[in-house]
This record gives C-alpha cells, structure tokens and sequence, in this order.
C-alpha cells in the first residue's frame, strides 16, 4: 500500500498529463461522446453568442458578395416561376401542380463561425433547435451542398462541412448514374473525391455531380460540383475522381438547412418494420 | 509582483484573439498559427507542474469552444504545459529563475525566449498537426503545416512581445 502511495505521488504530474489527455483524445477522437457534443464545440449558448456578436461585426465585409449570390438564386428561381413560361398549345395543356406533395422545407440561417483549413471542417449556423434543426439534417447553399448537421443546442448548430473525411455523402455523375461515397481526402478546400465508382464507366471531365438523396436527408439531384480530375486508382477497378466544389467553402455566408418533413413518417415506418420482424 | 488578475485577463484574451483573429484568418499552404501557448509560457515560474496542466487544460477547452476541433486543442495545451518545466529547467540562467519577475523577452532576454518559446511552439504545433492528420501518407503536409505555422506564431509571440510588455518596464 505504502508503496503504492509513493509511486502515485513520484507518477502525479504524469498521471495527471494522462487523464487530461485521456478526456482530450476521447473526446476528440470520439471514443466519448459526451464531451464531444457537450463542451468542446461552438453550439453552447456563450462561445454561439460571441460568435454571433463578432458575425455582426464582419458581416459587413462580405455583404455585397453575399447579395449578388442570393440575387443569382432568386433570378434562378423566378425562372421558374409560372408567370415566365407561355403555353404553347393553350388547349391541351395539363396543369398539374395540385399533383405534387411538399417533400422539403428550407430553414435559412446564417453561418457564423467556419472553418476550412483543417482535415475535417465544422462550421456553426444561427439556428438550432428551436427552428426546427434536428442532427443530420441537409444543409446547403445558394449553388450547392455544404454539409450535415452535427450538433444543436438552442439557438446554434454545429454543421460538418463537406470538406470532413467521414462526410459519406451519396452521390451520383449526371448523365450515366454511376454514383459513389464523397470524401474530403486532398486538403485542398476546393476539391473532395467521390471514391467507389467502378472504372469500366466512362467519366467525363466537367460532368455534374449530384445528391443521390438515398438517406433522405437532401432532395434527389442538387448539385455538388463537377467532375475535375479522373484517374485510375492503381491495383484496384476504381476511378479516382475529384470534384470540384460549386460553393467555395472559404467563403460561405447564407446557407438553407433541409428538411424533410416526410422524414418522420419515414423512420416511423422503418421503426415498424423492425418490431415486425 | 504581478498578480492573478493579470492572467486571468490574459487568459480571455488570448482564448478570444485565437478563437476570433487568428484563427480565423486564412494563409494559404496549410497555415494555422496558434498564440495561445504564449499565455501558458507566461504563468509565473513557481507553479506546480500539475497546476499549469490544468490551466492550459482550460484555455485549450475554450479554443476548443470557438474552432469546433473537440479536444484537439485541449490535448495540445496539456503537452505544451507538461513539457514547460522540462524547457525552463533546460534553459536555466546561472542564477535560477528568482530574480525575475516572468517568462518573457523583458526579463530574460530574446536568446532565452526564442529558445524556450520555439521549443515550446514545435512541441505543441507537432503534437497538434500529427493528431489532426493522424495518417502516415500526410506525414509530409504535417511537417509543412508544423514548420510554416510554427514560424508564423513564433513571429507572433515576438511581436506580441515588442508591443506588449516594452511597457511594463518603463512604468
């Protein structure tokens, strides 16, 4: 006993450096949950409020480039509007826009804090919980899909952006429907691979790579970005292919969180089938 | 004597000057400077091994807080702090530490603070960009980030010198 006294207080100073690097790394490399998504992340109501207050400070700097975007998206979408299309055939014509079913309902929110030079890249929004933001919800902008929701407290959520390793966004090549796992492996901010697609299908540089929306998290076929660089992984039937992003995460402002209002009757019905079984 | 309020006013403002500045800049080539350990450097001299780990425990928790990074700071700090009684033991004038009032260019001299504080920079900069990256095919890209970072916030720490505590000597 006395002996283990003495090795405890001649071992404290490292066995104190090993239990704080024990909750560090746990919690880091996720092996803790807990810690990860109760105090080490900007989605608690003092670092999302000063974060929030330098935001209103910065804003500014970036407000016109801000506007010309979200104008761009709002020219897009009055495009679509009825009032832009003439009918051609007045008589025949089928009106059928009572047919359809809202699927997907956008929160707008804007992103306060981000980052992009790491390996894997959280930004934080200025929407939580109380607007509706669930954990694995869609987020995406103006021009294309910038991540999924991480964690959420009150009035703040922390979004895993795109450029994260683990992202496994689905996602398909327009045009043939090969389609494969994203990943963010070349620490360029710019570029993600999409890994996994056979290569006997012939991949064309500048073809659009879309959401595959198989999870249920984002619509089917919103953009990501478009094919970049295609090459031959060695010794295995793969394409490497890299994609290169419509939005520039470096210079993220307004983004919309997707949300699936079936999503609920989805996993309902899946937690059905389960207790059938 | 300088007393606890000094630091304690240092601490929030080197966790808001990283979390709000200089984190958030954008250098290209992979550089991410961190100041932070400037602050841990700066304790007095005469605390316990175990009481800087938990301080710098602390201030890395609150980068943590404004970088979304988990812990990854925190584990950072902590080793930064655990090796600095190792360093200042090194780098020990002939006369111990008594008769200064704190680590810092003022007091000790430019040679003693870059060796200490580049030590100290490579330490906690390597730790952290190795975790980070944790992959044997990035080795190359950590060595850059660790080595181009790693001079940016020494660069940092000097200057933070000159302007800050010029001062404190003259009044």
């Amino acid at each position: 006993m006395r002996n283990l006294i003495a090795f405890f207080q001649r071992f404290r100073v490292f066995l104190v450096f090993l239990v704080l690097q024990l909750v560090a790394l746990g919690s880091f490399f996720s092996w803790m949950s807990y810690p990860r998504t109760k105090f080490f992340n900007t989605s608690s109501s003092i670092t999302g409020n000063i974060l929030s207050w330098k935001y209103e400070i910065t804003k500014y700097l970036s407000l016109s480039q801000a506007n010309e975007v979200l104008q761009a998206k709002i020219a897009n979408m009055m495009e679509d509007l009825p009032e832009s299309y003439m009918s051609i055939d007045g008589k025949t014509t089928l009106i059928n826009d009572t047919l359809y079913e809202q699927v997907y309902r956008y929160i707008p929110a804007t992103v306060i804090n981000s980052s992009h030079q790491h390996k894997n890249n959280y930004f934080t929004i200025d929407a939580g919980r109380l607007k509706g933001i669930k954990p694995k919800m869609g987020v995406v902008s103006s021009v294309g899909v910038v991540g999924t929701v991480y964690d959420v407290s009150d009035h703040f959520s922390v979004v895993k952006s795109i450029l994260t390793e683990n992202i496994k966004l689905s996602a398909y090549v327009e045009g043939n429907e090969a389609f494969g796992i994203l990943k963010y492996l070349e620490n360029d901010p710019r570029r993600v691979s999409l890994t996994g697609v056979s290569n006997d299908i012939p991949i064309k540089r500048g073809a659009l790579i879309k959401t595959r929306g198989s999870s249920g998290y984002f619509p089917k076929g919103l953009t990501i970005g478009k094919v970049d660089v295609v090459e031959l992984i060695e010794g295995k039937p793969l394409w490497d292919i890299q994609v290169y992003l419509s939005q520039d995460m470096r210079k993220l402002h307004s983004v919309f969180v997707v949300d699936n209002i079936l999503d609920e009757e989805l996993t309902q019905l899946q937690g059905d089938i389960e207790e059938l079984n | 004597m300088i007393g606890i309020y000094i630091h304690i006013i240092r601490f929030f403002l080197f966790v808001l000057a990283q979390g709000l500045i200089v984190g958030q800049l954008d250098f290209g080539f992979g550089i991410h400077p961190m100041i932070y350990p400037l602050f841990i450097l700066l304790l007095p001299f005469d605390m316990s091994a175990i009481a800087l780990m938990i301080i710098a425990f602390v201030t890395g928790v609150s980068v943590d807080f404004f970088m979304n990074t988990f812990g990854l700071h925190a584990s950072a700090a902590v080793i930064a702090a655990y090796f600095r009684p190792e360093l200042f033991k090194l780098f020990s004038p002939r006369d111990g530490y008594e008769s200064f009032r704190q680590p810092s260019v003022v007091d000790l001299g430019y040679k003693w603070f870059i060796s200490v504080s580049s030590l100290m920079v490579l330490i906690h900069h390597v730790w952290f960009f190795f975790l980070e990256y944790f992959r044997l095919s990035d080795v190359l890209y950590i060595f850059q980030k660790t080595f181009l970072s790693g001079a940016l916030t020494l660069l940092i720490f000097v200057l933070i010198q000159i302007i800050f505590f010029k001062n404190q000597r003259m009044s």
